[in-house]
């Protein structure tokens, strides 16, 4: 039979008993529909509230753990060091593993105030995770790539210092360029490290004068005043004036500052003299901004903060070995300096900032000692793919690791979603199942109703398969029209439910911007279920509709 | 009309059906040659098998013994496919019931056989029924429903989808059964027309003594035989019962 007239005897056929095709559609609709809603929910709380917390294919390991009177011990001897992390790399699907280490030591931070108009005081946690791990999220974050096009487009603007540059822009070699803040998180900031032994020093370094010197060594600075306990340091009063070796010690450089970039990080909280350096680059876990805006700007009295973007380069004081709460490393070992937010990880803690390892290891072995800065606390991988996580799970336990309390929450985060998930798009497939047999009934009735046209055009040249394309074709129109509407109503309802949820669910954090996530394959799938589902009601009345007797039918009227 | 191929050619030809355990003969044992271009008429009373032998050489039915060929061609063998193509292509029906799909047009109502396998241009199969509605007197009707005309019309719409693919055998189901004189007139004359313009062979079953004298020939049927054949004229008195 030609199409056109195939098309065309299939909507004669759906106009002349719209109102059974209506009602047969109804239970395609609202399958398809429930189909497509329940696949974008599933799909969006992966990927919106799962991947935003830990991504699936990225693992957190650890040494193994028992519960013992209620502490959790660690089980086994060999500590999580560089050959640990070697070996757990070369597991099969596993694409790269580096260690992660915690702090060792105490710390507080306080700053915001440029943001909130007032220093919020805390005390401080680092992870110290290798800057090569997070360099593209950051760079994604950062819309690095965006930030490039725009510049290679405009014409650079002559400048002397950052300040003759437009916001956002720095001023290199006498052009203003981007500021790239990815760039900033590096292995080995130009940071004074205090040491104690050269064997403290990082690799290339040397302990000279209590401080790891390279080739190059930092230019020396004066403070107009030591920093105490540093509640009172301005960040513009830390700009220090530039000194050079004199008899009484250091003596300053009248007329000079550290060059732009730094500041004048004084060597202990006691102490005028100190070095230009450049902040500490710090890095933090998106999450963070939710948990300030949701839980604590209204505590604070803060207003909640707009979006990442306005945290970058923002700068913290953070004081290295004290604490509101534990006891305080000898204060001639105290360090008092700068980070500044660089940029945003799902690696960093949520609570806390991420450092370049080598910068909390340095510390670490600084407040406790070198063994302490050689062990790591957890490690992070990546797998080859997602299907690949449980494989590297039972390599890893055969190791004697399992998974960090995180990865496994996530985990069963994940395996909850999947199983809901599965539960209602089973839900789906019953209300589909239940449509299709209201679609076989249909068009039972409907075949012996037209059983008279049928025999008509069997009369004049249709073979039985043309009639059975013809009853098979009407119930697949159904289905595409039941499925575009039924997918039509689950976009439409996703809609209504991500706008309620912004409207209603403001202060509940970690609730994602939107709950639904459509893939591009979830409008034809659903379509074909429905298509599939009504051509299979179809079938047993397209096999009574080939079956008819032309004659016998034509000789009843 | 001697010398023309066969249209129909029907030996011994038996038709039994099954009803409630018994069997009935609906054709026992009919002898029938239809030449091409001949006009023949089926006449008899109610269940004498007139519908039967229509429907088997329609090949709407197979179901027979004996022999049969239509347009020389034995359809007993032929697969569905072949046989839908074959009806397609080499019968055109006409039904007293008209039997038009009322959601279609007048236009695709004619139109509708060449969806089934004619190889033929969409818009050669328009323009053929335009000129067919055209001859018909229903040139203007082309896009109208058929509900909107006529039991007369509807006949002669019935008609130009018959005629459209030009088939060499045309059969009719008392065409005139529920049409007046004047109308039955028309449509004798359309159906002759095309008989003479085609060499179409014309097989109309009917109990209108006035259709069955305008045929070429008449063949009476009782109980599924044929009692007698006659030449032009009409055979009113002629069957047992008289019901033709």
């Amino acid at each position: 039979m030609r199409l056109r007239r195939l098309l065309g005897l299939i909507g004669h056929n759906l106009r002349a008993s719209w109102v059974r095709t209506a009602l047969a559609m109804v239970g395609i609709v609202v399958g398809t529909g429930l189909l497509t809603f329940f696949v974008g929910l599933g799909q969006g709380l992966r990927e919106k509230v799962l991947e935003k917390i830990f991504p699936v294919n990225q693992l957190e390991i650890e040494a193994r753990t028992v519960q013992l009177f209620g502490v959790e011990q660690v089980v086994g001897q060999e500590p999580l060091d560089d050959a640990r992390v070697a070996q757990v790399a070369k597991l099969p699907g596993v694409v790269a593993a580096f260690g992660k280490q915690k702090s060792a030591f105490p710390a507080r931070l306080w700053g915001g105030k440029e943001l909130l108009g007032y220093n919020l005081f805390t005390e401080a946690f680092f992870d110290g995770i290798p800057a090569a791990t997070v360099r593209s999220e950051l760079e994604t974050f950062e819309d690095v790539a965006s930030k490039k096009r725009h510049s290679a487009r405009a014409k650079p603007a002559r400048c002397e210092v950052d300040l003759d540059c437009r916001s956002g822009q720095g001023c290199r070699d006498g052009a203003c360029e981007p500021i790239i803040w990815a760039d900033r998180f590096v292995e080995m900031p130009d940071i004074a490290l205090p040491c104690s032994q050269v064997s403290l020093c990082p690799n290339g370094l040397t302990c000279v004068d209590g401080f790891c010197q390279g080739a190059e060594a930092l230019p020396r600075c004066l403070l107009p005043n030591p920093p105490g306990n540093g509640r009172d340091l301005q960040f513009d009063g830390e700009v220090g004036v530039l000194a050079k070796p004199c008899p009484s010690g250091l003596c300053p450089v009248e007329g000079t500052t550290c060059p732009s970039g730094t500041y004048c990080a004084s060597d202990d909280p006691d102490s005028r003299s100190g070095h230009c350096e450049v902040p500490l680059p710090a890095v933090i876990n998106p999450l963070l901004l939710e948990v300030f805006n949701s839980d604590m700007a209204r505590s604070l009295g803060a207003a909640p903060i707009g979006s990442l973007a306005v945290l970058f380069g923002v700068r913290i004081h953070v004081i290295l070995g004290d604490s509101y709460f534990s006891k305080d490393a000898a204060r001639s070992r105290q360090q008092i300096k700068q980070a500044q937010i660089i940029g945003f990880s799902r690696k960093a803690p949520e609570l806390g900032v991420a450092l370049p390892l080598s910068v909390v290891r340095h510390f670490n072995a600084h407040f406790k000692d070198a063994q302490t800065a050689q062990v790591y606390d957890a490690i992070l991988l990546d797998t080859a793919s997602n299907e690949a996580v449980p494989t590297v799970i039972v390599a890893a336990e055969r190791l004697g690791l399992q998974l960090s309390r995180k990865s496994r929450a996530a985990r069963t985060f994940g395996t909850v979603v999947m199983v809901t998930s599965l539960a209602l798009i089973l839900l789906a497939a019953l209300v589909l199942a239940v449509a299709a047999i209201q679609i076989a009934q249909t068009f039972a009735m409907l075949v012996h109703e037209r059983r008279r046209e049928i025999a008509v055009l069997r009369a004049i040249g249709a073979a039985r398969a043309d009639v059975a394309v013809l009853v098979l074709g009407e119930a697949a129109a159904i289905g595409v029209l039941g499925g575009l509407c039924g997918s039509g109503l689950a976009f439409a309802a996703a809609e209504l439910v991500d706008r309620l949820a912004a409207r209603f669910l403001v202060d509940v954090p970690l609730v994602p911007h939107g709950f639904f996530s459509f893939p591009v394959w979830a409008l034809p799938v659903a379509v074909l279920v429905a298509v599939a589902c009504t051509v299979l009601g179809a079938l047993g009345p397209a096999r009574r509709a080939m079956g008819l007797d032309p004659a016998a039918v034509l000789a009843q009227s | 009309m001697s010398g023309r191929p066969l249209a129909i050619d029907a030996r011994q030809l038996v038709r039994t059906f099954a009803v409630e355990g018994r069997q009935i003969r609906a054709l026992d044992g009919v002898d029938l040659q239809v030449q091409r271009g001949e006009f023949v008429a089926v006449v008899g009373r109610s269940g004498a098998g007139k519908s039967t032998l229509l429907n088997l050489i329609g090949a709407l039915d197979r179901g027979y013994t004996g022999h049969l060929q239509v347009l020389g061609q034995s359809l007993r063998e032929l697969p569905d496919r072949a046989l839908s193509q074959f009806r397609n292509q080499q019968i055109g029906f006409v039904f007293q019931a008209f039997n038009l799909l009322p959601g279609l047009s007048v236009g695709d109502n004619v139109m509708l056989p060449a969806s089934f396998g004619a190889k033929l241009s969409p818009a050669e199969v328009q323009r053929r029924a335009e000129n067919l509605l055209q001859e018909l007197g229903l040139g203007d009707r082309f896009r109208q429903l058929p509900s909107q005309m006529s039991g007369g019309e509807r006949q002669r719409v019935a008609i130009a989808r018959a005629l459209l693919l030009e088939p060499p055998l045309l059969v009719c189901d008392e065409p005139t059964g529920s049409l007046d004189g004047q109308t039955t007139k028309q449509i004798l004359g359309i159906l002759n027309d095309s008989r003479e313009r085609h060499g179409t062979a014309l097989v109309i079953v009917t109990h209108d003594p006035a259709v069955a004298a305008t045929a070429d020939r008449t063949v009476v049927l009782d109980r599924g035989r044929i009692l007698r054949e006659e030449t032009g004229a009409p055979v009113v008195t002629a069957t047992a019962g008289g019901a033709a």
